[in-house]
């Protein structure tokens, strides 16, 4: 056995010197069997041809004895990669444009699976990730809600579906001390949360329940880069105090580097390591007051329990909490999703999409190269033919031509692998910010065998049958027919031709598709918001409880800084609001309404919001009817209130909704019980392609005070010259507070179609790789055609045809490729409509003018291809073609 | 020529492990050798010499050095190596049945 190993090893790397002494050895050999011949006294020319007779061919020998060697497949395949190198080296264009276009699908391949890789297929880094699931609530009004804390405490002492349950909720901190203070991003959590996770503190520990105790809520745990940024890596840190909104709270563990956020729907965090801080949730108040929910449950499923069988419990839970608790637990479903499909549920499709595109370019590609290979194999019918005489077996035959494609391929894949390593750091970089996973994506090992698979699956794909017909060549009919110039037989033709018009119809598809893909891009760019983007600077403040204790504190405050920062150069119009458009804002109130009863089943509600005077002009939200607030709208004045439009419609339609009256309270008895309405302002969809605005209404920020708000600034020139006045205006005002998420409008507008964009750039991309791709695959047949009629087109001129006529004769050759082409791509988008509606806005995926304009589009390509052909073909000489015939 | 048989590649084996039984030889030795003997009955093609040589140094059953021929030239000389022995024994053994018994065969049938 080991003999045998250092035999082979030895025939493979010491090649050369294996070769040359068996070289040797057969020279001996024919030398000696000469002088034998010669010793019987026949003349040394005979001895010579005697002894080459016996000895049969010199190289069947030797390639015998490679065999025999047990190394013949390798050394036989690099012998045929050297000379398939030299093939190519020798045809410079056709090595280029058939390696550059491989390249290019092949990098686009592994480049959007990268993406793939890292969202979808890698493991969410927790442990056993498959048995961890989100719990939410679903009810008519709210399909998907958020857990009300006491509802959570049940779940959690009576469910036996999990190995444990924990629940979280934004809720970030200031944190101040020595340097500048700064808001971080902070959760609060339940006992137990990590250990759902499956994670575990690098120091310290986690949250007990006693922590969950109201009164026990100081305490701490740190992100592994807070850790490391804000207090050096301190190894004695558990313990500690830090300031955290002005209070001390003890540190008691750190969390270590990888600690993924699994993603939240409340005020959402993007998913990755974007937390900062943990500090303990605490259930303090009224547990039988049910209707506020702010939590979100995370759970562990035992194992062997399915996430249907845990969605049936928690459902029967919900229902025993109906009837315990009919005023706020009634009428309500729970959700039980599998994490996996939260994070990347939404994403999943429009990557599944992309990977389909990238993948009809690569078919494209192969078509193409199939077409390019096949015009090469007829231009090598002579050399071919050649090494069929000379008694090589066809399949050797195969065999070398399928190295040329393979060598071809992978080529392509290393050149495309490289391209993919820059298109996936841009690709990054597009991605919408708060993409999940997005930290995941990298040209990794799984990427690098995906390249080397397609690679190879697509030189055998597109090498195959080239090989196959090449082969099939009659030595003879080779050999004769080569001295006469080429043709190929009209079964080549037909392939090649069917190979043009699949190219034509794959990329009329991603075509039409990049059409949509622009149209709801087009379409979200140019809705109407609802308020004025442009020279809007927004920014968020939190004032800590410490030292804002009374909403009257917090409501000066927010007047205060509204006044100075009217008195800052360049500002237009300042105010605050509990919230900014398009940033996820979800918070729901039910109320009643003045001598109206609410539709069965469902009471009277609309999102709610606070905002100072100031706050709808700043923002370029339009007033439809009655005012907007005024400093006079404060405590102790008569309680108002402003809807939206939406609202209004809603509630009041066909009534003027300015002077009705509405309540929270569930028994008003005093007139001051009552909101009135005095302003209905203009519609702010929640995200810019949502199907419409929700009904909503805004608490004057004096009467109903909120301590976390968004400050809106409108300045006349460039909003970034008032960043620092606002700094300025804030740190006069309190030294303790952090500025934080200071941006642009139209930055955080961008964001909101960057996914949209995303999809487009690259559907657009892929399409614009299809077409040229295809305007090769439609040049390449129609100028080989050409070439083949060359004496025929000759022939006519002499015969009197026009020059026109024979233009006229090439174009209708490429429209019977194109139309045809054209109508299946058209049919088969239509067939496909089903699979991109969930990413497209207001256009209809069989819309009339996109899919015209793609045919019209693909047509006139086609006949650009085929234009510098035709005009070869017009331009024949008689004299020449009929002389070389 | 007439009167010559082709020959199957495993008694090619057992013929070229029992010429070198009587010691080291070149490739063109071993065939002259087999060709004698056999009384110009076998002879073994380079086709399937050369082959058949490199194939059993690669199973280790005979080894190769370089050596000078009476002539003074560089040549390739086989050896026996142990486990060439046994292969040649067990290989004599199998091949002493299988004519023994085509030959009760012939005879009897």
């Amino acid at each position: 056995m080991l003999t045998d190993l250092r035999y082979r090893v030895r025939a493979l790397f010491r090649h050369g010197e294996v070769e040359d002494e068996l070289d040797e050895e057969l020279r001996f050999h024919f030398d000696r069997e000469v002088q034998k011949y010669i010793g019987r006294g026949i003349s040394e020319e005979e001895a010579k041809r005697m002894a080459r007779l016996a000895f049969g061919g010199h190289d069947k020998v030797k390639e015998d004895c490679r065999e025999a060697r047990g190394t013949g497949f390798i050394e036989l395949t690099l012998d045929d990669a050297k000379y398939a190198i030299r093939q190519l080296v020798g045809n410079p264009t056709f090595s280029v444009v058939m390696i550059l276009t491989l390249a290019l699908s092949i990098g686009a391949n592994s480049a959007i699976f990268s993406v793939i890789n890292g969202v979808l297929l890698k493991r969410l880094p927790y442990e056993q990730p498959e048995r961890l699931v989100r719990i939410f609530l679903s009810s008519h009004d709210f399909p998907k809600f958020e857990l009300n804390p006491w509802d959570f405490l049940d779940f959690r002492a009576r469910n036996h579906s999990f190995d444990s349950i924990a629940a979280f909720t934004r809720g970030d901190v200031q944190i101040s001390g020595d340097e500048e203070p700064v808001k971080l991003n902070g959760f609060g959590i339940t006992s137990g949360y990590f250990r759902v996770l499956g994670l575990r503190p690098e120091l310290g520990r986690e949250f007990d329940y006693q922590a969950e105790i109201p009164g026990n809520g100081l305490q701490v745990i740190l992100s592994d880069r807070l850790w490391r940024t804000r207090f050096g890596a301190d190894p004695n840190i558990i313990g500690h105090k830090i300031t955290l909104n002005m209070q001390p709270f003890t540190v008691i563990g750190v969390m270590p580097a990888g600690t993924e956020h699994p993603g939240n729907e409340y005020h959402s965090v993007a998913y990755g390591e974007s937390v900062d801080v943990w500090w303990p949730f605490s259930f303090g108040g009224n547990s039988n007051q049910r209707g506020s929910h702010f939590i979100e449950g995370i759970g562990r499923l035992k194992p062997g329990v399915s996430v249907d069988h845990a969605r049936a419990e928690m459902n029967a839970i919900m229902m025993q909490l109906g009837r315990e608790h009919p005023d706020g637990d009634s009428g309500w479903k729970v959700l039980v999703i599998p994490l996996y499909t939260e994070v990347v549920g939404a994403s999943r499709q429009m990557l599944l999409v992309l990977l389909g595109a990238v993948g009809i370019v690569l078919l494209i590609a192969c078509a193409n190269a199939a077409n390019l290979l096949m015009a090469r194999a007829t231009a090598r019918q002579r050399e071919i033919a050649v090494r069929l005489a000379m008694g090589a077996p066809r399949f050797r035959v195969v065999r070398q031509l399928l190295t040329e494609s393979l060598v071809i391929s992978c080529a392509g894949g290393v050149l495309g692998l490289l391209m993919a390593f820059s298109g996936v750091r841009a690709l990054v970089m597009l991605l919408p910010a708060n993409f999940p996973r997005a930290n995941d994506i990298h040209v990794s090992w799984p990427v690098l065998l995906f390249t080397l698979a397609v690679s190879l699956a697509t030189g055998l794909l597109f090498g195959l049958a080239p090989a196959m017909q090449a082969s099939r060549i009659d030595p003879k009919e080779g050999l004769q027919k080569a001295t006469r110039g080429t043709t190929a037989g009209k079964h080549q033709n037909r392939l090649r031709s069917a190979l043009v018009m699949a190219e034509v119809g794959l990329a009329s598809v991603l075509l039409i598709g990049a059409g949509l893909m622009l149209r709801t891009f087009l379409n979200l760019i140019h809705l109407d918001p609802g308020f004025k983007e442009d020279h809007l600077l927004t920014a968020t403040l939190s004032l800590p409880h410490s030292q804002y204790k009374t909403g009257d504190q917090v409501a000066q405050f927010y007047s205060r800084l509204i006044v100075r920062l009217n008195t800052v150069p360049g500002v237009e119009s300042a105010g605050a609001g509990s919230d900014l458009p398009w940033t996820g804002y979800d918070e729901n109130a039910g109320f009643t309404i003045e001598g109206k009863k609410p539709p069965t089943g469902e009471g009277f509600h609309a999102r709610y919001h606070m905002a100072t005077p100031g706050y709808f002009t700043a923002m370029g939200i339009p007033l439809v009817e009655g005012r907007f607030f005024t400093d006079a709208d404060k405590e102790g004045a008569p309680a108002t209130v402003i809807i939206n439009h939406a609202m209004a419609a809603k509630y009041w339609h066909g009534e003027n909704a300015i002077g009705k009256r509405m309540t929270f309270d569930d028994n008003p008895k005093k007139d001051s019980d009552w909101l009135r309405v005095v302003g209905v302002v203009g519609d702010v969809k929640d995200q810019p392609n949502s199907p419409g605005a929700e009904p909503a209404f805004w608490w004057p920020e004096n009467q109903q005070s909120q301590s976390d708000m968004s400050i809106a600034v409108r300045t006349k020139a460039d909003p970034r010259q008032a960043i620092s006045g606002l700094r300025e205006v804030v740190h006069q005002l309190d030294p303790g507070l952090a500025l934080a998420d200071v941006k642009l409008m139209n930055e955080v507008a961008d964001s909101s179609v960057a996914t949209p964009r995303f999809t487009f750039a690259l559907v657009g991309l892929f399409a614009g790789l299809a077409i040229v791709l295809a305007a090769i695959g439609a040049y390449g047949v129609i100028s080989y055609t050409v070439g083949q009629r060359a004496p025929e087109f000759g022939l006519r001129i002499a015969l009197g045809a026009q020059r026109g006529d024979l233009l006229r004769m090439v174009l209708t050759q490429c429209a019977k490729l194109a139309v045809p082409g054209t109508i299946l791509g058209v049919m088969l988008a239509l067939s496909l409509s089903r699979v991109v509606r969930g990413l497209i806005y207001q256009v209809s995926p069989t819309d009339p003018v996109i899919i015209s304009a793609v045919v019209a589009l693909v047509l006139a390509v086609a006949f650009l291809a085929s234009y510098v052909p035709a005009r070869r073909a017009a331009g024949a000489d008689p004299m020449t073609t009929l002389r070389t015939e | 020529m007439t009167g010559r048989i082709e020959l199957p590649q495993g008694t090619v084996d057992l013929l070229i492990l029992r010429t070198l039984l009587s010691g080291p030889q070149h490739g063109w030795a071993i065939s002259e050798r087999v060709q004698q003997v056999s009384s110009e009955v076998l002879s073994i093609q380079q086709g399937s010499l050369y082959p058949a040589l490199h194939r059993l140094e690669r199973r280790g059953w005979i080894k190769a050095r370089w050596g000078t021929s009476g002539n003074n030239r560089r040549a390739k000389y086989y050896e026996l190596t142990r486990s060439g022995q046994k292969q040649l024994d067990a290989e004599t053994e199998a091949w002493r049945k299988l004519s023994l018994a085509v030959e009760q065969v012939l005879e009897g049938a």
